[in-house]
């Protein structure tokens, strides 16, 4: 049992008062329940969110406070839904708030249908979908890479694809970081993680990965809606991925580099996951290196997919370049140097999201100008076949959460609890039945994602929104979900 | 280890053996036995189960793994994700392993391995769901009573 602190801000922000070695204050979105569910966890299990938002705090150099969304649960020394950033010179760097799967995101999609045209023909648009988008373990993508060009791939991040053929050159301005960030360096992924990654470029993957057509069920913010080009009915497609193979084995890698950096540095380890370098050593730069060349190679893998996924659509529906669009593209297991007011000062940091997404508010210059008024979309996705939000980020976002939102909606109930209590025959029937067609490499896969084994995202984007952090502007249901 | 619930296999709980264990987001592994390497073995194989559903399949390829590590949960860490390496580089379901060789020198851990399978494209109904990597989280390597070991971590799904 963690006994950690808490003490109530408001209705929804908890605080874990600085106290021992904290150097920050932990703060914690969620409503009453949420925190009364944690703390049960944390008395009767082995792992405990609340406790890894305290020993977040106790790194050196985090700035203002370790943050946890409201999609909080227990991850790998970093909470799910974790949030840290730190100074640049006397801060750390940690792959706890990176984890294994390296710039996992969404790219949704708006297209120009409605919904009546996708109800018409959405059975052979899942069957079209499923063979198009490789899905799965084992599977591979239809762009077979050398390791030199491999290399390619970390630097060039969403442009390798796109010179490919995969997509166009519009979809960058749409993707944070423009599809591509720098100081990637090859050098400091290791061969294995490259080499499994040859045939993965335009792969999903399986687990939480997914592939879904959506519609826009309600407008909530009718103006902002409007400038995503957005309106009841409308058809958008939403792929959640990230870096494959390749993410998971620099995790892999470097977290022997880490734990030694760590024990060199005096970085105390308070979960053997929770190690880290500081950001000006060795160590450090050469992980953030990897992490950039990992984030690249997610930017490339959903550029890919979404080029797979434009070909399916401009077939089956006549659809011409312009009628397909990337609307957004966010990571939430990312690391990022942002600029950012800590008191009156305006610092650079390296922020760390871990099941967190970027959520800019109005004004940002890193916001597209078409949406700079607003803030960007922030895509939010629910479980296999439950809705899914799109939402902004706020000025208070800004200032409290270093512009953060929620990724998803948290699992509730374990794996192994999933694949007891559902079969994935029954899921997937029952998901039909709903209108939704499914089409899945693994029924069990099917069981563990089945939609009780998740918080209710409405409950989750509500309670960020009850904080003034995000706002909602649209919400998204299900015509068909692909899943590996 | 007492807070995993954990479901076991056989009527006595130190019979050579493995399981999954609850975890909140991902899934827990267990394996238990006479020795270090057996209690490794079983740990691999419910790794390997969560991969590949290799009922009544013989092996038809094997793969060396060779790794290090500082003591022995850092070692089974390593072990479990060579695995995972190896597996994908090979494109290989791997489901059966045998520890050849487990020595302490120079005070570092060395192990060797021979996984066996069958190629992933021959057996794409059989492949279950991806595993990332194996984790620090809850790891966990000790002799419980003479003869009796078990190990253990939470592996990234």
């Amino acid at each position: 049992m963690s006994g950690v602190k808490l003490e109530k801000v408001h209705d929804y922000l908890w605080e874990v008062p600085m106290e021992g070695d904290m150097n920050v204050p932990g703060r914690i979105y969620a409503d009453k329940d949420s925190i009364d569910f944690l703390l049960e966890e944390s008395r009767s299990k082995q792992w405990d969110a609340l406790l890894q938002v305290k020993n977040v705090a106790c790194l050196p150099g985090i700035q203002v406070a370790s943050l946890a969304m409201a999609d909080i649960h227990p991850g790998y020394g970093f909470p799910i839904g974790g949030v840290g950033a730190f100074d640049l010179d006397s801060g750390v760097v940690s792959i706890a708030g990176v984890g294994f799967d390296i710039n996992c995101g969404v790219r949704t999609m708006a297209l120009d249908l409605e919904r009546s045209a996708v109800e018409r023909r959405k059975s052979h648009l899942a069957d079209t979908l499923f063979d198009a988008v490789p899905a799965g373990l084992g599977s591979t993508g239809s762009l077979k890479l050398s390791v030199r060009e491999i290399d390619d791939v970390l630097r060039e991040g969403a442009r390798f694809p796109l010179k490919r053929g995969y997509g166009v050159e519009n979809d960058l301005l749409y993707i944070e970081e423009n599809g591509v960030v720098d100081g990637a360096d090859p050098s400091c992924v290791s061969s294995h993680a490259k080499e499994r990654q040859l045939k993965q470029i335009g792969t999903l993957g399986s687990g939480n990965h997914y592939l879904e057509v959506q519609y826009v069920d309600e407008v909530i913010d009718d103006r902002t809606a409007g400038i995503f080009g957005l309106s009841k009915d409308s058809i958008v497609v939403s792929i959640h991925t990230g870096s494959r193979a390749l993410g998971h084995q620099i995790g892999t890698d470097y977290l022997k580099v880490l734990d030694r950096a760590s024990r060199k540095y005096g970085i105390p380890i308070r979960e053997k996951e929770l190690v880290a370098a500081p950001i000006r050593s060795p160590e450090g730069e050469r992980y953030i290196a990897a992490v950039k060349a990992g984030i690249n190679c997610g930017f490339a893998n959903r550029q890919a997919i979404g080029g797979l996924v434009r070909n399916v659509f401009k077939k089956i529906f006549s659809l011409g370049e312009t009628e397909i669009r990337t609307l957004y593209e966010v990571g939430h297991n990312n690391l990022k140097f942002e600029e950012h007011a800590v008191g009156v000062k305006v610092k650079k940091l390296l922020v760390h999201r871990k099941g967190a997404t970027r959520a800019f508010g109005p004004g940002r210059e890193e916001v597209p100008p078409p949406y700079r008024d607003v803030g960007h979309p922030v895509i939010v996705g629910g479980t296999m076949g439950t809705s899914s939000f799109i939402l902004v980020g706020t000025e208070k976002g800004m200032v409290e959460t270093f512009g953060s939102a929620v990724h998803g909606a948290g699992r509730i109930k374990s794996r192994k609890r999933a694949i007891k209590d559902y079969r994935g025959e029954d899921v997937i029937s029952g998901l039909e039945r709903e209108g939704i067609a499914i089409r899945v490499h693994s029924k069990r896969g099917a069981a563990e994602e089945a939609p009780g084994a998740y918080k209710d995202v409405e409950r989750v984007v509500n309670i960020m929104e009850g904080a003034g952090i995000n706002r909602r502007v649209v919400k998204l249901k299900p015509l068909i979900c692909v899943k590996g | 280890m007492e807070m995993f619930e954990t479901e076991k296999s056989g009527n006595d709980m130190y019979a050579r053996g493995h399981e999954t264990v609850e975890h909140g987001a991902d899934m827990g592994i267990k394996g238990r036995g006479r020795s270090a390497e057996e209690a490794f073995e079983e740990t691999a194989v419910a790794m390997m189960e969560l991969l590949t559903d290799s009922r009544g399949l013989v092996p038809e390829r094997s793969i060396c793994i060779d790794c290090k590590g500082d003591d022995l949960s850092g070692l089974l860490i390593e072990f479990l994700n060579s695995i995972l390496l190896k597996s994908d580089l090979e494109e290989l379901a791997v489901f059966e392993v045998t520890i050849t060789r487990m020595d302490r020198i120079e005070g570092e851990w060395v192990l060797e391995a021979s996984a066996g399978g069958m190629p992933r494209k021959g057996i794409p109904e059989r492949l279950l769901s991806e595993v990332k990597a194996a984790t620090y989280c809850g790891v966990s390597v000790e002799q419980v009573a003479p003869g009796r070991w078990e190990a253990g971590c939470v592996v990234d799904m």
